[in-house]
């Protein structure tokens, strides 16, 4: 049956092909969709993976709504709420389940190293910040403690920033940076993190921002690592305490990066049912097309049908022979799609981290099929139910 | 053997209601060869697919071998037809996407039953016979009339009908090759011993039968 529906389809190859172009483009389309929001969500994972375990992070501002919800995005959550100072971070030290507290002051600002600029972000923290966030040097040193209470002027540079401004980072060692007009010299380079704030970023001393950069001497942020997993609960409760002494609850939030990354996958897995809900449409004109050109396959075919009955044939055979040639039509171009989607997501693989996974391979290979069966089975009973004299009577 | 007592098939073209036959009774023996003749809309073809079991009856009884088959199913009515009748139509009615070879085989596809013998041996004897062996792999537009009328006869036959429903199987070719394909059909019907009943318009046609039914709106008037 499939072989007669083949035989069909060649005679006819280039219908049978704008036919399966239909169905061809829907199903690329929802396999790249899924690709691309799948890969923008391991990308995003991955970014919170490699902060490093155990991380506790404070934010200001009530990011989350007491149901775990989202509250409205970042916007208004990073906009207001507290501005932790010098005196949060040496409460937060006192708590014992707490191996590190690391106060981060983070401000836009134009890098100017090497004779050419760029933006990017300024990260005034401690020494400690470095093994939170399970960074190694590239080249040359990370600051220590010393430098960060005499407000030494150095500074570690991101790795795409030693990239855009030096040939090597080996390079850019001991070169001086300008940072809103402030020089400072550079001691070492980050590797790589391919996290993009990270490695745009110039961590220099918290304490050298005070003045010109951090007037009011306040953190944006304050990072808590944590001695070990067992913890991470009661750790948190407790720098909730600490901080409620100094500000008041919706001032700031204590968040772990199993919870943000909780929220981003919610996040992604809706844009992924729209993304793949608008793709879905051009599947559904895809299987009109189908059913259109089965329709006028039937009415050309009329007298073959008569044929067929005086020769036996059953109202069933008819209805598979035709449903068959709409699933095999469905089914080619899913197919079709599907290489399609594998050799786009090959291309672009080394420019954005898609992914293309075995589920969506199962669903559009399983949604092209059943489409064949949903759009065909209309024109093939219209076959099936055709009087037999009339059909072979038909010209 | 096949008996019709009072068979009537009314169709609706739109909103009028057609009696193509009407009460027709009459009974065709096993091993005859036998003539249905009419003027063009007298209802002759609409007798033939009845009793070609294409299509039931509306009123009236259709009984082929002892059984009453103007009752049955889809499945049960295409099953006896495939393995029951051979047809063979004015317009050779071959499927030109399909080879000689490949048309005759065409009724082994709706075969319900499994068959005794080799469908493709059979074909292969039948095309031979018939003198269109070396056709096989022809397309039926590339073959003329009367070879593609052969073609046709080989594919009725390939199952073994008891009954052969030939359509005015000259309609559509020459005198000489007409007068072949006539003198094809009483051959099987004395070798093969199948029942062969040829519709026609055409008295002269029909004088190879050895009896002729007269149908005249649907109603049979002469009976020779």
């Amino acid at each position: 049956m499939i072989a007669d529906a083949w035989t069909d389809l060649k005679r006819n190859k280039v219908r049978t092909f704008l036919t399966s172009l239909g169905i061809m483009i829907g199903v690329f389309s929802v396999v790249m969709l899924i690709a691309l929001g799948l890969g923008l969500k391991n990308y995003i994972q991955n970014q919170f993976e490699s902060l490093g375990a155990n991380l506790v992070i404070i934010l200001p501002g009530n990011v989350f709504k007491q149901e775990g919800g989202f509250a409205g995005g970042f916007g208004p959550g990073f906009s207001g709420g507290a501005d932790f100072t010098e005196k949060d971070v040496r409460d937060l030290q006192k708590i014992p389940e707490l191996n590190y507290v690391v106060p981060a002051f983070l401000k836009s600002s134009l890098i100017e190293a090497g004779g050419s600029s760029r933006y990017g972000y300024l990260m005034g923290t401690s020494e400690d910040y470095f093994p939170v966030m399970n960074l190694k040097p590239a080249a040359g040193r990370f600051f220590g403690v010393n430098e960060v209470n005499r407000r030494a002027k150095v500074a570690v540079l991101g790795f795409t920033i030693a990239d855009q401004f030096f040939d090597s980072p080996v390079q850019a060692l001991n070169e001086t940076v300008m940072l809103t007009n402030e020089r400072f010299k550079i001691i070492g380079v980050a590797e790589k993190k391919g996290d993009n704030e990270q490695d745009t970023s110039v961590v220099i001393p918290y304490k050298a921002t005070f003045g010109k950069l951090n007037p009011n001497k306040t953190f944006f942020t304050i990072y808590l690592g944590i001695n070990s997993d067992k913890n991470v609960e009661t750790a948190k409760n407790k720098a909730e305490a600490t901080l409620l002494k100094n500000w008041d609850k919706d001032d700031f939030s204590v968040t772990e990066q199993t919870e943000i990354l909780a929220t981003v996958n919610q996040i992604f897995d809706i844009i992924n049912l729209i993304l793949v809900a608008i793709g879905s449409i051009s599947l559904i004109v895809g299987g009109i097309g189908i059913m259109n050109i089965m329709y006028a396959s039937v009415t050309e075919r009329t007298k073959e049908v008569g044929i067929r009955r005086a020769m036996g044939a059953t109202q069933k055979d008819i209805l598979y022979q035709f449903l068959t040639e709409s699933v095999v039509l469905s089914l080619m171009g899913g197919l079709l799609g599907l290489l399609l989607a594998a050799l786009a997501v090959l291309a672009t693989r080394p420019f954005f981290p898609v992914s293309l996974n075995l589920l969506a391979v199962v669903v559009s290979l399983t949604v092209s099929s059943v489409i064949g069966v949903f759009f065909g089975v209309f024109p093939a009973r219209r076959a099936a139910k055709l009087s037999p004299i009339e059909a072979i009577r038909y010209e | 053997m096949i008996e019709l007592h009072h068979v009537s098939k009314t169709y609706y073209l739109g909103d009028t209601r057609v009696k193509a036959v009407d009460d027709i009774s009459l009974t065709i023996k096993d091993k005859e060869l036998v003539g249905i003749l009419g003027a063009s809309g007298s209802g002759k073809s609409t007798l033939m697919y009845l009793v070609g079991l294409v299509e039931t009856p509306t009123h009236g009884q259709i009984i082929l071998d002892g059984q009453d088959v103007s009752r049955l199913s889809d499945q049960q009515l295409s099953a006896i037809r495939n393995q029951t009748v051979g047809f063979v139509f004015q317009q050779f009615n071959l499927l030109n996407k399909f080879t000689v070879l490949e048309n005759v085989m065409l009724p082994v596809k709706y075969s319900q039953t499994s068959l005794d013998f080799n469908p493709k041996i059979r074909a292969e004897e039948l095309l031979t016979k018939f003198g269109i062996y070396d056709r096989r792999h022809f397309f039926p537009n590339k073959i003329s009339g009367g070879q593609q009328q052969r073609v046709a006869i080989a594919r009725a036959l390939l199952l073994n009908p008891k009954i052969v429903l030939a359509d005015e199987p000259t309609g559509n070719i020459d005198t000489k090759t007409g007068k072949d394909i006539l003198q094809l059909l009483q051959q099987l019907n004395r070798e093969f011993n199948t029942t062969v009943i040829i519709v026609t318009h055409d008295p002269t046609v029909a004088k190879i039968t050895k009896r002729q039914i007269y149908i005249k709106d649907g109603r049979l008037v002469k009976h020779l």
